[in-house]
Protein backbone atom coordinates (compact mmCIF):
# COMPACT_ATOMS: atom_id res chain seq x y z
CA UNK A 1 0.00 0.00 0.00
CA UNK A 2 1.14 3.57 -0.63
CA UNK A 3 -0.28 5.90 1.12
CA UNK A 4 0.60 9.87 0.77
CA UNK A 5 -0.33 12.76 2.80
CA UNK A 6 -0.29 16.67 2.31
CA UNK A 7 1.58 16.26 -0.93
CA UNK A 8 3.08 19.45 -2.51
CA UNK A 9 6.36 19.17 -4.53
CA UNK A 10 6.55 21.17 -7.87
CA UNK A 11 3.05 20.71 -9.70
CA UNK A 12 1.59 18.34 -7.49
CA UNK A 13 -1.09 18.81 -4.96
CA UNK A 14 -2.35 16.08 -3.28
CA UNK A 15 -3.93 16.25 0.23
CA UNK A 16 -4.47 12.55 0.21
CA UNK A 17 -3.86 9.02 -1.75
CA UNK A 18 -4.27 5.29 -1.33
CA UNK A 19 -2.85 3.18 -3.74
CA UNK A 20 -3.55 -0.40 -2.84
CA UNK A 21 -1.49 -3.49 -3.93
CA UNK A 22 -1.85 -4.50 -7.26
CA UNK A 23 -1.33 -3.01 -10.67
CA UNK A 24 -2.40 0.50 -10.50
CA UNK A 25 -2.10 2.99 -13.11
CA UNK A 26 -1.45 6.92 -13.48
CA UNK A 27 -3.22 8.74 -16.16
CA UNK A 28 -3.72 12.12 -17.65
CA UNK A 29 -2.75 14.71 -19.55
CA UNK A 30 0.78 15.70 -20.51
CA UNK A 31 1.87 18.01 -17.82
CA UNK A 32 -0.23 16.90 -14.94
CA UNK A 33 2.42 15.53 -13.08
CA UNK A 34 2.70 11.72 -13.92
CA UNK A 35 6.13 11.48 -13.86
CA UNK A 36 6.81 13.84 -10.90
CA UNK A 37 4.34 11.55 -9.16
CA UNK A 38 6.23 8.50 -10.30
CA UNK A 39 9.39 9.89 -9.59
CA UNK A 40 8.58 10.59 -5.91
CA UNK A 41 6.75 7.14 -5.65
CA UNK A 42 10.64 5.69 -6.39
CA UNK A 43 12.20 8.50 -4.16
CA UNK A 44 14.23 9.74 -7.04
CA UNK A 45 13.39 13.48 -5.71
CA UNK A 46 12.17 14.43 -2.05
CA UNK A 47 9.28 16.39 -1.66
CA UNK A 48 9.02 19.59 -0.71
CA UNK A 49 6.08 19.13 1.50
CA UNK A 50 4.45 16.04 3.06
CA UNK A 51 4.48 12.64 3.27
CA UNK A 52 4.78 9.23 1.10
CA UNK A 53 5.10 5.72 2.43
CA UNK A 54 4.99 2.61 0.68
CA UNK A 55 4.48 -0.47 3.07
CA UNK A 56 4.82 1.50 5.86
CA UNK A 57 8.47 2.56 4.75
CA UNK A 58 10.19 5.65 2.87
CA UNK A 59 10.59 5.02 -1.08
CA UNK A 60 14.18 5.40 -0.63
CA UNK A 61 14.25 2.51 1.76
CA UNK A 62 12.72 0.00 -0.65
CA UNK A 63 13.86 -2.30 -3.55
CA UNK A 64 13.00 -0.72 -6.35
CA UNK A 65 12.87 -0.90 -10.25
CA UNK A 66 12.04 1.71 -12.31
CA UNK A 67 12.04 1.63 -16.18
CA UNK A 68 12.21 5.26 -17.51
CA UNK A 69 10.32 5.85 -20.69
CA UNK A 70 13.62 6.84 -22.98
CA UNK A 71 16.12 3.68 -21.31
CA UNK A 72 18.94 4.57 -23.06
CA UNK A 73 19.55 7.77 -20.62
CA UNK A 74 19.99 5.01 -18.01
CA UNK A 75 22.05 2.38 -19.26
CA UNK A 76 25.94 1.63 -17.41
CA UNK A 77 27.04 -1.34 -19.33
CA UNK A 78 27.93 -2.11 -22.60
CA UNK A 79 26.74 -5.84 -23.24
CA UNK A 80 22.15 -6.57 -22.74
CA UNK A 81 23.41 -9.33 -20.10
CA UNK A 82 25.53 -6.95 -18.32
CA UNK A 83 23.19 -4.49 -18.09
CA UNK A 84 20.31 -6.88 -16.57
CA UNK A 85 22.78 -8.39 -14.57
CA UNK A 86 23.78 -5.31 -12.64
CA UNK A 87 21.70 -5.51 -10.10
CA UNK A 88 22.73 -8.49 -8.87
CA UNK A 89 26.27 -8.07 -8.79
CA UNK A 90 25.61 -4.63 -7.04
CA UNK A 91 24.05 -6.78 -4.28
CA UNK A 92 27.00 -9.57 -4.75
CA UNK A 93 24.81 -12.74 -6.03
CA UNK A 94 26.56 -15.49 -7.37
CA UNK A 95 27.93 -15.53 -10.56
CA UNK A 96 25.75 -19.17 -11.37
CA UNK A 97 22.84 -17.82 -10.27
CA UNK A 98 23.11 -14.36 -11.72
CA UNK A 99 23.69 -16.08 -14.94
CA UNK A 100 20.21 -18.19 -14.47
CA UNK A 101 18.34 -15.56 -13.35
CA UNK A 102 19.53 -12.59 -16.61
CA UNK A 103 18.50 -15.45 -18.67
CA UNK A 104 15.40 -16.48 -17.21
CA UNK A 105 13.49 -12.72 -17.09
CA UNK A 106 15.25 -12.39 -21.02
CA UNK A 107 13.59 -15.06 -22.04
CA UNK A 108 10.39 -14.16 -20.30
CA UNK A 109 10.04 -10.67 -22.29
CA UNK A 110 10.65 -12.30 -25.16
CA UNK A 111 14.31 -10.80 -25.40
CA UNK A 112 16.67 -13.76 -25.12
CA UNK A 113 18.31 -13.22 -28.44
CA UNK A 114 19.60 -9.85 -27.49
CA UNK A 115 21.82 -10.52 -24.40
CA UNK A 116 24.87 -10.70 -26.52
CA UNK A 117 24.00 -7.34 -28.18
CA UNK A 118 25.26 -4.29 -27.00
CA UNK A 119 23.34 -1.79 -25.60
CA UNK A 120 23.87 1.23 -27.99
CA UNK A 121 22.40 -0.55 -31.03
CA UNK A 122 19.09 -1.50 -29.24
CA UNK A 123 16.01 -0.09 -31.21
CA UNK A 124 13.63 2.08 -28.85
CA UNK A 125 11.36 -1.18 -27.96
CA UNK A 126 14.31 -3.25 -27.25
CA UNK A 127 16.24 -0.39 -25.02
CA UNK A 128 12.60 -0.61 -23.22
CA UNK A 129 12.40 -4.51 -22.71
CA UNK A 130 16.21 -4.42 -21.21
CA UNK A 131 15.64 -1.74 -19.21
CA UNK A 132 12.63 -3.82 -17.60
CA UNK A 133 14.24 -6.56 -17.59
CA UNK A 134 17.20 -4.90 -15.32
CA UNK A 135 14.03 -3.45 -12.90
CA UNK A 136 12.27 -7.04 -12.87
CA UNK A 137 15.75 -8.95 -12.31
CA UNK A 138 16.12 -8.09 -8.32
CA UNK A 139 12.52 -9.32 -6.86
CA UNK A 140 11.54 -5.80 -6.23
CA UNK A 141 8.73 -4.27 -4.37
CA UNK A 142 8.04 -1.93 -5.90
CA UNK A 143 8.08 -1.49 -9.78
CA UNK A 144 8.07 1.95 -11.10
CA UNK A 145 7.15 2.50 -15.37
CA UNK A 146 6.56 5.54 -16.99
CA UNK A 147 5.02 5.41 -20.49
CA UNK A 148 7.89 2.38 -21.52
CA UNK A 149 4.75 0.89 -23.59
CA UNK A 150 5.02 3.90 -26.01
CA UNK A 151 7.21 2.01 -27.80
CA UNK A 152 6.22 -0.96 -27.87
CA UNK A 153 3.80 -2.86 -30.63
CA UNK A 154 0.09 -3.91 -29.33
CA UNK A 155 1.65 -7.26 -28.81
CA UNK A 156 4.41 -6.98 -26.74
CA UNK A 157 2.59 -4.77 -25.04
CA UNK A 158 -0.03 -7.22 -24.05
CA UNK A 159 3.39 -9.91 -23.41
CA UNK A 160 5.31 -7.52 -21.49
CA UNK A 161 2.15 -6.61 -19.33
CA UNK A 162 1.14 -10.48 -18.66
CA UNK A 163 5.14 -10.97 -17.77
CA UNK A 164 4.78 -7.63 -15.46
CA UNK A 165 1.40 -8.82 -13.61
CA UNK A 166 2.74 -12.15 -13.05
CA UNK A 167 6.33 -11.44 -11.69
CA UNK A 168 5.20 -11.16 -8.32
CA UNK A 169 6.02 -7.81 -7.46
CA UNK A 170 3.75 -6.46 -4.24
CA UNK A 171 3.10 -2.91 -6.17
CA UNK A 172 3.42 -2.02 -9.73
CA UNK A 173 2.63 1.71 -10.72
CA UNK A 174 2.78 2.58 -14.56
CA UNK A 175 2.33 5.47 -16.21
CA UNK A 176 0.34 5.29 -19.69
CA UNK A 177 -1.45 6.80 -22.66
CA UNK A 178 -3.05 4.02 -23.47
CA UNK A 179 -6.78 3.48 -21.94
CA UNK A 180 -7.23 0.41 -22.63
CA UNK A 181 -4.17 -0.76 -20.59
CA UNK A 182 -5.87 1.58 -17.59
CA UNK A 183 -9.18 0.18 -17.80
CA UNK A 184 -7.30 -3.35 -17.11
CA UNK A 185 -5.46 -1.85 -13.36
CA UNK A 186 -7.09 -2.84 -10.65
CA UNK A 187 -6.39 1.36 -9.51
CA UNK A 188 -6.80 4.01 -11.85
CA UNK A 189 -5.73 7.52 -10.94
CA UNK A 190 -6.23 10.41 -13.41
CA UNK A 191 -3.93 13.52 -12.68
CA UNK A 192 -5.03 16.71 -14.18
CA UNK A 193 -3.27 20.36 -13.17
CA UNK A 194 -1.18 18.00 -10.51
CA UNK A 195 -3.96 17.30 -8.79
CA UNK A 196 -6.51 14.23 -8.51
CA UNK A 197 -9.04 14.55 -10.42
CA UNK A 198 -10.32 10.91 -10.40
CA UNK A 199 -9.34 7.60 -7.91
CA UNK A 200 -10.75 4.06 -8.11
CA UNK A 201 -11.45 0.91 -10.30
CA UNK A 202 -11.23 1.89 -13.92
CA UNK A 203 -14.88 1.17 -14.58
CA UNK A 204 -15.64 4.35 -11.93
CA UNK A 205 -13.35 6.28 -13.29
CA UNK A 206 -14.11 5.75 -17.02
CA UNK A 207 -18.16 6.60 -16.47
CA UNK A 208 -16.57 10.09 -15.16
CA UNK A 209 -14.59 10.49 -18.80
CA UNK A 210 -17.17 8.90 -20.89
CA UNK A 211 -17.02 11.09 -24.11
CA UNK A 212 -13.85 11.93 -23.71
CA UNK A 213 -10.70 11.14 -25.69
CA UNK A 214 -9.89 9.28 -22.22
CA UNK A 215 -12.34 6.72 -22.54
CA UNK A 216 -10.62 3.37 -23.67
CA UNK A 217 -10.91 2.82 -27.36
CA UNK A 218 -12.02 -0.68 -27.02
CA UNK A 219 -15.10 0.30 -24.66
CA UNK A 220 -15.77 2.60 -27.16
CA UNK A 221 -16.37 -0.06 -29.99
CA UNK A 222 -17.78 -1.73 -27.95
CA UNK A 223 -20.36 0.72 -27.67
CA UNK A 224 -20.54 0.89 -31.43
CA UNK A 225 -20.92 -2.84 -32.43
CA UNK A 226 -21.38 -5.38 -29.43
CA UNK A 227 -19.92 -7.95 -31.91
CA UNK A 228 -16.39 -6.34 -32.74
CA UNK A 229 -14.80 -6.17 -29.37
CA UNK A 230 -13.39 -9.43 -27.31
CA UNK A 231 -12.24 -12.80 -29.37
CA UNK A 232 -13.07 -13.20 -32.61
CA UNK B 1 8.63 12.71 -56.50
CA UNK B 2 9.45 9.76 -55.36
CA UNK B 3 11.69 7.46 -53.13
CA UNK B 4 13.18 4.27 -54.18
CA UNK B 5 14.55 1.71 -52.14
CA UNK B 6 16.14 -0.61 -54.60
CA UNK B 7 17.36 -4.00 -52.75
CA UNK B 8 18.49 -2.02 -49.30
CA UNK B 9 20.72 -4.09 -46.48
CA UNK B 10 21.66 -2.39 -43.37
CA UNK B 11 23.45 -5.55 -40.99
CA UNK B 12 22.84 -4.98 -37.51
CA UNK B 13 25.25 -7.92 -35.90
CA UNK B 14 24.11 -11.29 -38.51
CA UNK B 15 21.07 -9.27 -39.00
CA UNK B 16 20.06 -8.01 -42.36
CA UNK B 17 17.35 -5.37 -42.27
CA UNK B 18 15.88 -5.41 -45.72
CA UNK B 19 14.19 -2.63 -47.82
CA UNK B 20 12.87 -2.74 -50.57
CA UNK B 21 10.18 -0.23 -52.52
CA UNK B 22 8.98 2.87 -53.93
CA UNK B 23 7.93 5.49 -52.02
CA UNK B 24 5.10 8.02 -53.79
CA UNK B 25 3.56 11.40 -52.56
CA UNK B 26 1.47 10.88 -49.94
CA UNK B 27 1.24 8.72 -45.96
CA UNK B 28 3.02 5.81 -45.76
CA UNK B 29 1.98 3.89 -42.75
CA UNK B 30 4.99 1.42 -41.67
CA UNK B 31 4.46 -1.15 -38.56
CA UNK B 32 6.30 -3.57 -37.32
CA UNK B 33 7.67 -5.50 -34.06
CA UNK B 34 10.05 -3.74 -31.54
CA UNK B 35 13.66 -3.95 -33.50
CA UNK B 36 11.97 -5.30 -36.42
CA UNK B 37 13.58 -2.37 -38.67
CA UNK B 38 11.27 0.72 -38.74
CA UNK B 39 14.11 3.37 -36.99
CA UNK B 40 16.53 2.27 -39.61
CA UNK B 41 13.76 2.27 -42.23
CA UNK B 42 13.32 6.03 -41.21
CA UNK B 43 17.34 6.78 -41.06
CA UNK B 44 17.55 5.17 -44.52
CA UNK B 45 15.21 7.27 -45.75
CA UNK B 46 15.65 10.50 -44.63
CA UNK B 47 19.89 9.97 -45.45
CA UNK B 48 21.34 9.79 -42.06
CA UNK B 49 22.44 6.04 -42.74
CA UNK B 50 24.19 4.37 -45.11
CA UNK B 51 23.57 1.01 -46.38
CA UNK B 52 25.75 -1.86 -47.07
CA UNK B 53 23.80 -2.93 -49.99
CA UNK B 54 21.56 -1.53 -52.44
CA UNK B 55 20.53 1.85 -53.17
CA UNK B 56 18.52 4.22 -52.51
CA UNK B 57 17.25 7.32 -54.78
CA UNK B 58 15.85 10.23 -54.78
CA UNK B 59 14.01 11.82 -57.68
CA UNK B 60 12.55 15.49 -56.98
CA UNK B 61 13.44 15.02 -53.51
CA UNK B 62 14.45 18.72 -52.76
CA UNK B 63 14.71 18.53 -49.01
CA UNK B 64 13.94 15.76 -45.91
CA UNK B 65 13.14 15.72 -42.34
CA UNK B 66 13.37 13.15 -39.70
CA UNK B 67 11.34 13.46 -36.48
CA UNK B 68 13.06 11.34 -34.13
CA UNK B 69 11.55 8.67 -31.81
CA UNK B 70 13.16 10.27 -29.03
CA UNK B 71 12.61 13.54 -28.88
CA UNK B 72 15.37 14.86 -26.57
CA UNK B 73 17.74 14.18 -29.62
CA UNK B 74 16.34 17.30 -31.48
CA UNK B 75 17.66 20.01 -28.69
CA UNK B 76 19.91 22.71 -30.10
CA UNK B 77 18.71 25.39 -28.37
CA UNK B 78 18.47 26.96 -24.89
CA UNK B 79 15.20 28.10 -24.93
CA UNK B 80 11.93 26.73 -26.76
CA UNK B 81 12.26 29.76 -29.03
CA UNK B 82 15.57 29.19 -29.95
CA UNK B 83 14.86 25.34 -30.45
CA UNK B 84 11.98 26.17 -33.17
CA UNK B 85 13.89 29.04 -35.13
CA UNK B 86 16.61 26.31 -35.27
CA UNK B 87 14.34 24.40 -37.62
CA UNK B 88 14.21 27.72 -40.44
CA UNK B 89 10.13 28.24 -39.55
CA UNK B 90 8.81 30.84 -37.84
CA UNK B 91 8.46 30.25 -34.28
CA UNK B 92 5.82 32.74 -33.14
CA UNK B 93 3.57 30.96 -35.55
CA UNK B 94 5.02 27.29 -34.02
CA UNK B 95 4.65 27.84 -30.49
CA UNK B 96 1.08 28.84 -31.41
CA UNK B 97 0.67 25.84 -33.46
CA UNK B 98 2.08 23.55 -30.48
CA UNK B 99 -0.09 25.35 -27.93
CA UNK B 100 3.33 26.35 -26.37
CA UNK B 101 3.19 30.11 -26.82
CA UNK B 102 3.71 30.94 -23.23
CA UNK B 103 6.64 28.95 -23.15
CA UNK B 104 9.32 30.98 -25.39
CA UNK B 105 11.79 31.53 -22.90
CA UNK B 106 11.77 28.14 -20.71
CA UNK B 107 14.39 25.73 -21.32
CA UNK B 108 13.10 23.09 -24.05
CA UNK B 109 14.00 19.99 -21.57
CA UNK B 110 11.37 21.96 -18.71
CA UNK B 111 9.01 21.00 -21.01
CA UNK B 112 7.00 17.56 -20.23
CA UNK B 113 7.82 15.34 -22.82
CA UNK B 114 4.53 15.53 -24.48
CA UNK B 115 4.89 19.26 -24.76
CA UNK B 116 8.56 18.27 -26.07
CA UNK B 117 6.89 15.82 -28.87
CA UNK B 118 4.00 19.16 -29.75
CA UNK B 119 6.76 21.61 -30.26
CA UNK B 120 8.96 19.42 -32.49
CA UNK B 121 6.32 17.48 -34.22
CA UNK B 122 4.75 21.35 -35.04
CA UNK B 123 8.53 22.33 -36.34
CA UNK B 124 8.46 19.48 -38.93
CA UNK B 125 5.43 19.66 -39.74
CA UNK B 126 5.48 24.05 -40.57
CA UNK B 127 8.48 23.06 -42.84
CA UNK B 128 7.16 21.70 -46.34
CA UNK B 129 10.03 19.49 -47.21
CA UNK B 130 9.16 17.46 -49.93
CA UNK B 131 9.25 14.03 -47.51
CA UNK B 132 9.11 13.96 -44.28
CA UNK B 133 9.78 11.22 -42.09
CA UNK B 134 8.06 10.30 -38.73
CA UNK B 135 9.43 7.79 -36.09
CA UNK B 136 6.75 7.45 -33.77
CA UNK B 137 5.03 10.69 -33.52
CA UNK B 138 2.42 9.54 -31.27
CA UNK B 139 4.95 8.22 -28.61
CA UNK B 140 4.52 10.10 -25.33
CA UNK B 141 1.77 12.64 -26.39
CA UNK B 142 -1.81 12.31 -24.48
CA UNK B 143 -4.67 11.54 -26.42
CA UNK B 144 -5.62 15.12 -27.13
CA UNK B 145 -2.25 15.57 -28.39
CA UNK B 146 -2.54 12.42 -30.58
CA UNK B 147 -5.58 13.70 -31.80
CA UNK B 148 -3.73 17.24 -32.68
CA UNK B 149 -0.76 15.07 -34.18
CA UNK B 150 -3.20 12.71 -36.38
CA UNK B 151 -5.53 16.38 -37.68
CA UNK B 152 -1.86 18.20 -38.58
CA UNK B 153 -0.15 15.08 -40.35
CA UNK B 154 -3.13 14.14 -42.25
CA UNK B 155 -3.23 18.27 -43.85
CA UNK B 156 0.17 16.95 -45.35
CA UNK B 157 -1.45 14.39 -46.86
CA UNK B 158 -1.13 15.73 -50.33
CA UNK B 159 1.87 17.73 -50.31
CA UNK B 160 5.02 15.33 -50.67
CA UNK B 161 6.05 12.15 -49.23
CA UNK B 162 5.30 11.05 -45.16
CA UNK B 163 6.40 8.21 -43.99
CA UNK B 164 4.82 7.44 -40.78
CA UNK B 165 6.39 4.29 -38.32
CA UNK B 166 4.69 3.97 -35.41
CA UNK B 167 2.73 1.10 -33.39
CA UNK B 168 0.23 3.36 -32.69
CA UNK B 169 -3.42 2.35 -33.50
CA UNK B 170 -6.31 4.10 -32.24
CA UNK B 171 -5.10 7.75 -33.40
CA UNK B 172 -4.53 7.75 -37.27
CA UNK B 173 -4.12 9.74 -39.95
CA UNK B 174 -6.02 9.30 -43.39
CA UNK B 175 -3.15 6.76 -45.29
CA UNK B 176 -2.45 5.97 -48.41
CA UNK B 177 -0.45 3.01 -48.23
CA UNK B 178 0.55 0.36 -45.74
CA UNK B 179 3.74 -1.50 -45.01
CA UNK B 180 5.09 -3.77 -42.36
CA UNK B 181 8.21 -5.28 -41.26
CA UNK B 182 8.24 -9.39 -41.73
CA UNK B 183 10.47 -10.49 -39.49
CA UNK B 184 13.29 -7.24 -40.74
CA UNK B 185 12.03 -7.26 -44.20
CA UNK B 186 10.05 -4.15 -45.09
CA UNK B 187 6.68 -5.52 -47.44
CA UNK B 188 4.09 -3.17 -49.06
CA UNK B 189 0.80 -4.40 -48.47
CA UNK B 190 -0.44 -2.27 -51.28
CA UNK B 191 -3.16 0.91 -51.46
CA UNK B 192 -6.18 1.78 -48.06
CA UNK B 193 -8.25 0.57 -48.24
CA UNK B 194 -7.00 -2.73 -50.40
CA UNK B 195 -4.64 -2.96 -48.09
CA UNK B 196 -6.69 -3.43 -44.87
CA UNK B 197 -7.42 -7.34 -45.66
CA UNK B 198 -3.78 -8.43 -45.91
CA UNK B 199 -2.10 -5.84 -42.83
CA UNK B 200 -1.17 -8.06 -39.94
CA UNK B 201 -0.44 -5.61 -37.32
CA UNK B 202 -4.42 -3.90 -37.85
CA UNK B 203 -6.01 -2.89 -34.70
CA UNK B 204 -8.46 -5.74 -33.70
CA UNK B 205 -11.48 -4.03 -34.72
CA UNK B 206 -9.98 -3.03 -38.61
CA UNK B 207 -9.64 -6.97 -38.57
CA UNK B 208 -13.01 -7.88 -37.58
CA UNK B 209 -14.37 -5.02 -39.83
CA UNK B 210 -12.65 -6.83 -43.34
CA UNK B 211 -13.83 -10.56 -41.38
CA UNK B 212 -17.24 -9.10 -41.34
CA UNK B 213 -16.73 -7.89 -44.90
CA UNK B 214 -17.54 -4.39 -43.72
CA UNK B 215 -13.65 -2.40 -44.09
CA UNK B 216 -13.56 0.67 -43.24
CA UNK B 217 -12.38 3.77 -45.77
CA UNK B 218 -9.21 4.19 -43.81
CA UNK B 219 -7.73 3.77 -40.63
CA UNK B 220 -8.97 7.09 -39.09
CA UNK B 221 -11.62 6.84 -36.02
CA UNK B 222 -13.85 8.41 -38.07
CA UNK B 223 -13.90 5.45 -40.73
CA UNK B 224 -14.07 2.94 -38.27
CA UNK B 225 -17.07 4.28 -36.34
CA UNK B 226 -18.69 4.47 -39.57
CA UNK B 227 -17.87 1.04 -40.47
CA UNK B 228 -18.73 -0.05 -37.11
CA UNK B 229 -21.89 1.51 -36.64
CA UNK B 230 -23.25 0.28 -40.31
CA UNK B 231 -22.15 -3.18 -39.93
CA UNK B 232 -24.90 -5.79 -38.39
CA UNK B 233 -24.14 -6.49 -34.81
Amino acid sequence: MIRIEGLRHRILDIPALSIPPGFSVIAGPSGSGKTTLLRLLAGLEEPREGIIHSCGRDPSRLDRGYVHEFPGRNGLFTLVSQEIASPLWFRHVPCDEVERRVRDVARSLGIGDLLSREVSTLSGGEQVLCALATALVPGPELLLLDEFDSHLDARTTALVGDRVRSAGVPVTVMCTQDMDIAATADTLVFLEGGRVKHAGVPSAVFSDLGGSCWYPPSWRCKEWNSSLTGSA
Amino acid sequence: MELILDRVCVKRGSTCIRLSGNFHPGVHLVNGSVGSGKSTLALVAAGLLTPSEGSVTRTGIGSAMLLFQFPEWHITGRTVEEEASSFFVPSKKVLVRAGLSGRCDDDPFTLSRGELKRLLLACVLERQDDLLVLDEPFGALDCRGKEWARREIGKRRREGIVILCTHEQHFLPPVDWIWEFSGHTLACRGRVPQALASWTNAPDVVRKLVEKGSPPRNVTPEDIREAACRTPA
